[in-house]
């Protein structure tokens, strides 16, 4: 492991940011699924399936990915970031990387949780369950989903270094821009690098339409060319400016 | 080649010139202060030095290479800027741990310069409690951490209470005394006086000294000399004559530039007797001031 992303992965586990957000991820998914498995009236393995791949770790990755390297800016750390790391580039892959090994590791708590509690819930109301293959489909699109929105969210927090408008932002795209995409032209929605390409990768309907979805593989073409225009658009900021 | 080399620097920030064609070394095993008043351009030049902003023309370098080209970094520079920062929520031993990590640092060195700066006890607090004095501190074990060759510390008394004034003075000293080349900027100069060995002094951007402490602030320059003789005014113009400028001051004569040897001896050849003659050092500060152009000669 590079002496760099050692110490990117250490900055993560020293605050209690990535401990809220692995929380708040959970908390709310597993209210979701909760919720879902106690007041379904019917349940096959397609709607399990489904429900254990629409949890919250998406946006919060991305968010701690957003507020990881906007968060240098908004607490002044990026002088003695730069000061040890130089290279600014690398130090901003650095960061890339490690938070999206940061966006595996929080989805792989928040689905394995939510897949062991779904099930014993489902199970004991006597609805079919998912297949342990199936649950390993839907583990390994999740975590694939987890690496990619948790890099673009540094390289967001990169080009966008007001934390609050970087966040804002996300939300307002996540939230807003992109369903309302689907609603108008969903051939344009699922190339979105919220909602959209996920969906691809994860084989979900985020809006419940009939709206034909990426390939899971050109879906993540897609998720890999938001996070280089996204990466490059930051790097040449980062580059350039004077830091004073 | 000198540790430390800043060669026709200038940066402009839009229309202003912050640094104006500044070059000046500084040495290993020596103290140099980096003075001028707020806003003369100190801190734009650490940053260039350290990479942190880009010349508009000119170069600042470490025995020739930029900061950014350096191996290990923290092994050959460490510096402490004016406005370091830290995240509220981590504690300072996690905040050198994440440094020693970057800098290939064995994570015992950040106990030995946690103890090394007086911050055991409040290793584990997260650095949001922090007094200034404390923040201040911590930068500077940052700083120490990979036991650097060059010392850059820019205004590190600012929010010390005077006994970390003194523990600072020490530090100086002892960093130099171990070979380094020390390097400490700032807008007061009683601060650091006591225990630098050379000077830079800039004002406007601009050069204005550089050398030893008393070369540029209480040398020859700074020298004037208090004469009384039996006959002023012969006296007065066998100085003048001399080459000397002279000027009056209640009783006596004051001669700016010359030593009491000198004012003996044109005395003695022009054959006045002399009835009191003492140098009139200028304090340093006066001497900063009037280099910098903070105080207007009467």
């Amino acid at each position: 492991m590079s002496p760099l992303l050692r110490a990117e992965l250490l900055k993560l586990r020293t605050t209690r940011t990535f401990v809220a957000l692995v929380g708040a991820s959970l908390a709310l998914s597993l209210l979701v699924v909760v919720l879902t498995g106690l007041l379904s009236d019917e349940s096959g393995p397609q709607d399990a399936r489904d429900l254990f791949t629409a949890d919250f770790t998406g946006l919060f990755i991305m968010l701690l990915g957003v507020i990881g390297m906007a968060g240098e800016w908004r607490h002044r750390t990026i002088t003695g970031t730069v000061l040890a790391a130089p290279d600014r580039l690398r130090m901003m892959g650095a960061k890339v990387v490690a938070y999206a090994a940061a966006g595996v590791v929080l989805s792989l708590i928040v689905t394995a949780t939510i897949m062991l509690v779904g099930t014993i819930i489902l199970s004991s109301r006597g609805f079919d369950t998912v297949a342990l293959s199936d649950l390993l489909d839907v583990l390994w699109r999740n975590l694939l989903v987890a690496a990619l929105v948790g890099g673009l969210g540094v390289c967001i927090g990169g080009l966008i270094r007001n934390q609050v408008v970087a966040i804002i932002g996300v939300l307002i795209i996540g939230f807003v821009m992109e369903p309302a995409l689907f609603g108008l032209v969903p051939e344009v929605a699922r190339f979105g690098p919220t909602q959209g390409a996920p969906a691809g990768i994860q084989d979900v309907e985020p809006f419940g339409d009939d709206t034909p979805l990426l390939s899971p593989a050109v879906a993540v073409l897609v998720m890999l060319g938001w996070i280089a225009a996204f990466f490059t658009a930051a790097a040449v900021r980062l580059k350039r400016r004077d830091l004073v | 080649m000198a540790p430390v080399e800043v060669r026709d620097l200038s940066k402009r920030f839009g229309s202003v010139l912050a640094v104006d064609n500044l070059s000046f070394d500084i040495e290993a095993g020596r103290v140099t202060a980096f003075l001028g008043p707020n806003g003369a351009g100190k801190s734009t030049t650490l940053r260039a030095l350290l990479g942190l902003v880009r010349p508009s023309a000119g170069t600042a370098t470490f025995e020739g290479h930029n900061y950014d080209e350096l191996e290990r970094p923290s092994t050959k520079v460490g510096a402490v800027l004016e406005d370091a920062a830290f995240h509220p929520g981590r504690t300072a031993r996690n905040h050198l741990r994440v440094l020693a990590a970057t800098g290939e640092h064995p994570f015992a060195r950040v106990d030995t310069v946690l103890a090394d700066v007086g911050l055991t006890e409040a290793a584990n607090r997260r650095v949001g409690g922090y007094s200034m004095g404390m923040r201040q501190r911590l930068g500077i074990a940052a700083a120490l951490l990979g036991d650097p060759e060059v010392l850059i510390l820019d205004e590190p008394t600012n929010g010390l209470d005077p006994p970390g004034i003194v523990w600072m003075r020490g530090l100086l000293r002892e960093q130099a005394s171990r070979g380094r080349a020390v390097l400490v900027s700032s807008h007061l100069l009683s601060e650091v006086a006591q225990s630098v060995d050379d000077v830079v002094v800039i004002s406007r951007g601009r050069l204005r000294g550089h050398g030893t402490l008393e070369s540029v602030l209480g040398g020859d320059e700074g020298l004037v000399t208090a004469v009384r003789a039996q006959d002023d005014e012969r006296l007065s113009r066998a100085l003048r004559s001399a080459g000397f400028t002279v000027q009056r001051s209640g009783d006596g004569l004051l001669v700016p530039g010359a030593s009491p040897e000198e004012v003996g001896v044109v005395a003695g050849d022009a054959g006045v007797y002399l009835v009191a003659l003492a140098p009139q050092t200028r304090s340093l500060e006066q001497a900063f001031l009037a280099l910098t152009g903070e105080l207007t000669a009467p």
